[in-house]
C-alpha cells in the first residue's frame, strides 16, 4: 500500500479490560479502505516509548491492580509521551488511559495515583458508585453524534486548555455535573467510552487516521481519504 | 433445630410442593419464603450435609453436574442445585427438596456464584472448595478478577479446615497463601516450549513481582505452566493433572488423567477441565478412578444440555451459549476441529443476563475462524448491528454474509443454509428466545429452566 501508519499500543498486555483491542483492529479497517497500512506494536512495562517511531498511539484502560503497576512504569516514558503530545502527535486514550495521562487519580482504596501531567485534567472517585450504562454524545465543532457505554468509578474535571470530546446528550460522561465527556488536547483524543469507541463512530477514527497521515506525509493530496464514506456501525 | 427454624422449612416445603404440582415451577421462591422467616435456616439444612462448593467464572454448571455424577456412582442420590440457581435461595430451595441417597451418606454438591461465596460459608460448613477459573466476565455486573477472588477467599477463610482444589493452571489461584490445605489440578500433556500468552489476555502479571508471566506450555487463555523468569514463581505442583489429550472434535474429548482413560461426550478443552476438577472431587471422596472415569464417560444429554444439537429438518444445528471472551473464544477453538464444512451465526443480545455492555465481542479471537472456508455467516439478535461489524472487521466476506435482527428471520436463514452443520452461538437471552421459537415450531422440547 502506498501509506504506512505505525502504532503504539501503549501497554496493550496489560490495560486491554473491556475490548480495547477493537480500537486498533478498527483502525486498521478504516486503514485499509484509506489505502493505508497501519502495523501495530505494544509498548509495555521496561520499555521505552520512541515518539520518532510512531505515527499514532492507543492507551487503553484495566483493572485497577494492572493499572497501579502502569502509572509506576509510565513515569519512565512521561518526557518521552509529552514530547509526542507537544509535538501534535494523534493519540487515542480510554477509561484508565484517558486517567494516567493527567495529573492524578484516585485508587480502589482512596490513595493518589500519579498520572503523567501530559494533560491538566484530574480524576477523583465516587462513594460506592459507578456511571454504567449507554451514553450518547455531540461533538460541537464537527456535530457528529458518538455512541458508546461508560463503566467508570471515576470523575474527572478537565483543565484550561482541554475541551470534551462532546457534549452529554444522554448519560453522565466525565463526572455528571458540566456535561462534558472525554477531552481533546492537542491531537490527543480521550474518552471513557467502550463499545469500543472506534469501532462504534468510523467517523473519529477517520478523524485520527487522516491527522496522522498529514503529520507523516504533509504534501500528499489525502482528498480521496477525506470524501471516505463511513457507513453506519451502530 | 429451633421452632423457628422447623417451622420455615416446613413453610418452604409446602411451597415448593404447591408450585412444583400446580405451577410447574419454583426454584428460588420457597428458598425466598423458608428465609424469610428464618434467615439462619441455611445452618439447620446444611448441619449434616458433607458439602462440596463449586465457584469460578467459567464451567459452574458442568463441573457441579459432573461431580454430582461421579459421586452418584458411589454414594446414590447426591443434593444439587438447579443450574444457574446459584444464589442463596436457589440453594435453600435445593436443600429443602433434597432426598437422601442409598448409601445415607449425605453430600451436597452447590454450584455458587462467585459473589455468594462468602454469604453461604456463613451457614454452612464446606468439606471442599472447588475454584474453576477467574477470567474477565460481564464487568457491568462481576468487576474486576482480583476483587472476585477476594470475596471468593471471604469465603474459604472462614472455613481454614476445608480443603481447597483449585485449577492449578491459573496463577490467580497461586497468588496467596491460605491456612487451608491445596490441592491442584492442571495440564501435563504437552511438550515444554517457552511462551508468551497473547497480549490480549488478561491476568498475565506475576503476583509476586508484577512482571508478565511466561509459559513452558498453555492450554488456553492465561492457563497453563507458568513461571515467572524475574523471580521464579511458578506452577505448583499438580496432583491431578490431564496427562494426554487424544483427540478432540466439536462433540467430544479423549484424554487421559493421571494415565486413565476419558472419554467425554462434550467437546472444548474448557470441558476438559471441568470433568479433570469432578474427578480430583471424586478422588477426594474416596471414588476409585476407574468408577469416576466410567462416569465421566457417560453420555448424558442433562448434563452436556447447555451446547445442545438440534435437528432442524435434517440440518445438524449446534447451539452454544456465549457470554465471555475466553468463553467465546474456546467456542470458536472448538467448532473449528469440524471435520465437515459448517455454516455459522451469531447472536447478540444485551440485556441484564447477557451483559448490558457489548463491547467483550470484541476479545473475542473471530479472527481466527477459517472465513474462506465458512460458505454462510449470518448474524443477529437486538444488537446485530454491534456484532456484524465485529465479524466484517474479523474478515468474513460480503458475499457470505447475512443480517438479521428478528430471531424470526434468523431461524427462517438458517435452515436455507449451505451446510449440513451449522453452529448457532448466542448470548444468554437470545438462546432463550431462540429456544422458544424452536419449541413452538415442535423442534424441541418446552423451554429451558
Amino acid at each position: 500500500m502506498k501509506y504506512q501508519l505505525h502504532l503504539a499500543h501503549l501497554y496493550g498486555d496489560l490495560l486491554n479490560t473491556y475490548g480495547d483491542i477493537g480500537n486498533v483492529l478498527a483502525l486498521e479497517y478504516y486503514a485499509k479502505q484509506m489505502g493505508v497500512e497501519l502495523t501495530s506494536e505494544i509498548i509495555s512495562l521496561d520499555q521505552l516509548f520512541d515518539p520518532k517511531k510512531f505515527d499514532i498511539a492507543f492507551f487503553g484502560g484495566g483493572q485497577d491492580y494492572e493499572q497501579v503497576i502502569v502509572s509506576k512504569d509510565i513515569q519512565h516514558k512521561k518526557d518521552d509521551l509529552i514530547t509526542y503530545i507537544e509535538d501534535g502527535g494523534p493519540m487515542l486514550a480510554i477509561c484508565g488511559g484517558y486517567q494516567l495521562l493527567g495529573k492524578y487519580y484516585i485508587g480502589a482504596h482512596g490513595e493518589r495515583i500519579e498520572g503523567i501531567h501530559a494533560l491538566d485534567h484530574y480524576t477523583k472517585s465516587q462513594d460506592n458508585n459507578r456511571f454504567i450504562g449507554d451514553i450518547v454524545i455531540k461533538n460541537e465543532e464537527t456535530g457528529q453524534t458518538y455512541h458508546g457505554f461508560e463503566n467508570h468509578n471515576g470523575v474527572t474535571f478537565l483543565g484550561e486548555d482541554e475541551r470534551p470530546l462532546g457534549k452529554v446528550v444522554s448519560g453522565h460522561g466525565n463526572n455528571g455535573e458540566d456535561q462534558g465527556e472525554g477531552a481533546i488536547y492537542k491531537n490527543v483524543y480521550c474518552s471513557y467510552f467502550h463499545g469500543p469507541i472506534l469501532a462504534r463512530n468510523g467517523e473519529l477514527a477517520k478523524r485520527i487516521l487522516l491527522t496522522a497521515l498529514k503529520r507523516k506525509y504533509p504534501d500528499a493530496d489525502f482528498s480521496a481519504q477525506e470524501n471516505l464514506t463511513i457507513k453506519p456501525t451502530y | 433445630m429451633s421452632l423457628k427454624s422447623s417451622l420455615a422449612i416446613t413453610a418452604g416445603k409446602t411451597s415448593h410442593w404447591f408450585l412444583h404440582n400446580f405451577m410447574h415451577g419454583g426454584t428460588s421462591l420457597p428458598g425466598k419464603l423458608t428465609l424469610k422467616i428464618d434467615p439462619d435456616v441455611l445452618q439447620a439444612l446444611a448441619k449434616d450435609y458433607e458439602i462440596a462448593i463449586i465457584t469460578g467464572t467459567n464451567g459452574k454448571t458442568l463441573t457441579t453436574a459432573l461431580t454430582v455424577k461421579v459421586l452418584e456412582a458411589k454414594y446414590g442420590n447426591v443434593l444439587t442445585n438447579k443450574s444457574g440457581s446459584n444464589m442463596k435461595q436457589g440453594i435453600v430451595t435445593a436443600f429443602l427438596t433434597a432426598k437422601t441417597g442409598k448409601s445415607g451418606k449425605k453430600i451436597a454438591v452447590l454450584e455458587t456464584d462467585e459473589a455468594n461465596v462468602p454469604i453461604i460459608c456463613e451457614y454452612i460448613k464446606p468439606k471442599l472448595f472447588v475454584l474453576t477459573n477467574l477470567f474477565r466476565d460481564q464487568m457491568d455486573r462481576y468487576g474486576e478478577i482480583y476483587t472476585t477472588y477476594d470475596k471468593i477467599l471471604k469465603g474459604v477463610l472462614m472455613h481454614p479446615d476445608a480443603l481447597v482444589l483449585a485449577n492449578g493452571d491459573a496463577p490467580i489461584f497461586n497468588s496467596k497463601k491460605l491456612p487451608n490445605k491445596v490441592i491442584y489440578y492442571g495440564f501435563e500433556n504437552q511438550t515444554e516450549k517457552e511462551q508468551l500468552a497473547p497480549a490480549n489476555t488478561d491476568g498475565l502479571l506475576c503476583p509476586s513481582c508484577q512482571h508478565i508471566l511466561h509459559f513452558k506450555y498453555r492450554s488456553y487463555s492465561n492457563l497453563g505452566k507458568y513461571f515467572c523468569p524475574e523471580c521464579g514463581f511458578k506452577r505448583p505442583e499438580l496432583t491431578y493433572k490431564v496427562t494426554a489429550l487424544t483427540q478432540q472434535t466439536p462433540q467430544s474429548s479423549s484424554f487421559k488423567i493421571n494415565d486413565h482413560p476419558v472419554q467425554l461426550h462434550i467437546g472444548g478443552t474448557y470441558n476438559i477441565y471441568n470433568a479433570l476438577a469432578a474427578y480430583a472431587v471424586g478422588a477426594q471422596f474416596d471414588v476409585a478412578p476407574e468408577t469416576i472415569c466410567q462416569a465421566l464417560s457417560q453420555n448424558d444429554e442433562k448434563v452436556f444440555g447447555r451446547q445442545e444439537v438440534i435437528n432442524l429438518d435434517g440440518k445438524e444445528v449446534t447451539m452454544i451459549l456465549v457470554k465471555n471472551p475466553v468463553g467465546l473464544d474456546q467456542v470458536l477453538e472448538m467448532i473449528k476441529t469440524d471435520d465437515k464444512p459448517f455454516s455459522l451465526a451469531v447472536l447478540l443480545n444485551a440485556n441484564y443476563a447477557d451483559g448490558i455492555d457489548t463491547s467483550w465481542i470484541w476479545d473475542g479471537n473471530f479472527e481466527n475462524l477459517p472465513f474462506d472456508k465458512i460458505p454462510s455467516v449470518l448474524t443477529g439478535g437486538e444488537r446485530y448491528k454491534d456484532i456484524t461489524f465485529r465479524l466484517r472487521v474479523a474478515g468474513v466476506p460480503e458475499e457470505n454474509f447475512a443480517q438479521r435482527e428478528s430471531l424470526k428471520d434468523v431461524l427462517a436463514f438458517i435452515k436455507q443454509m449451505p451446510t449440513e452443520h451449522i453452529y448457532v452461538l448466542a448470548t444468554y437471552t437470545a438462546v432463550l428466545q431462540l429456544r422458544k421459537l424452536l419449541a413452538d415450531e415442535g423442534y424441541i422440547k418446552g423451554g429451558m429452566d
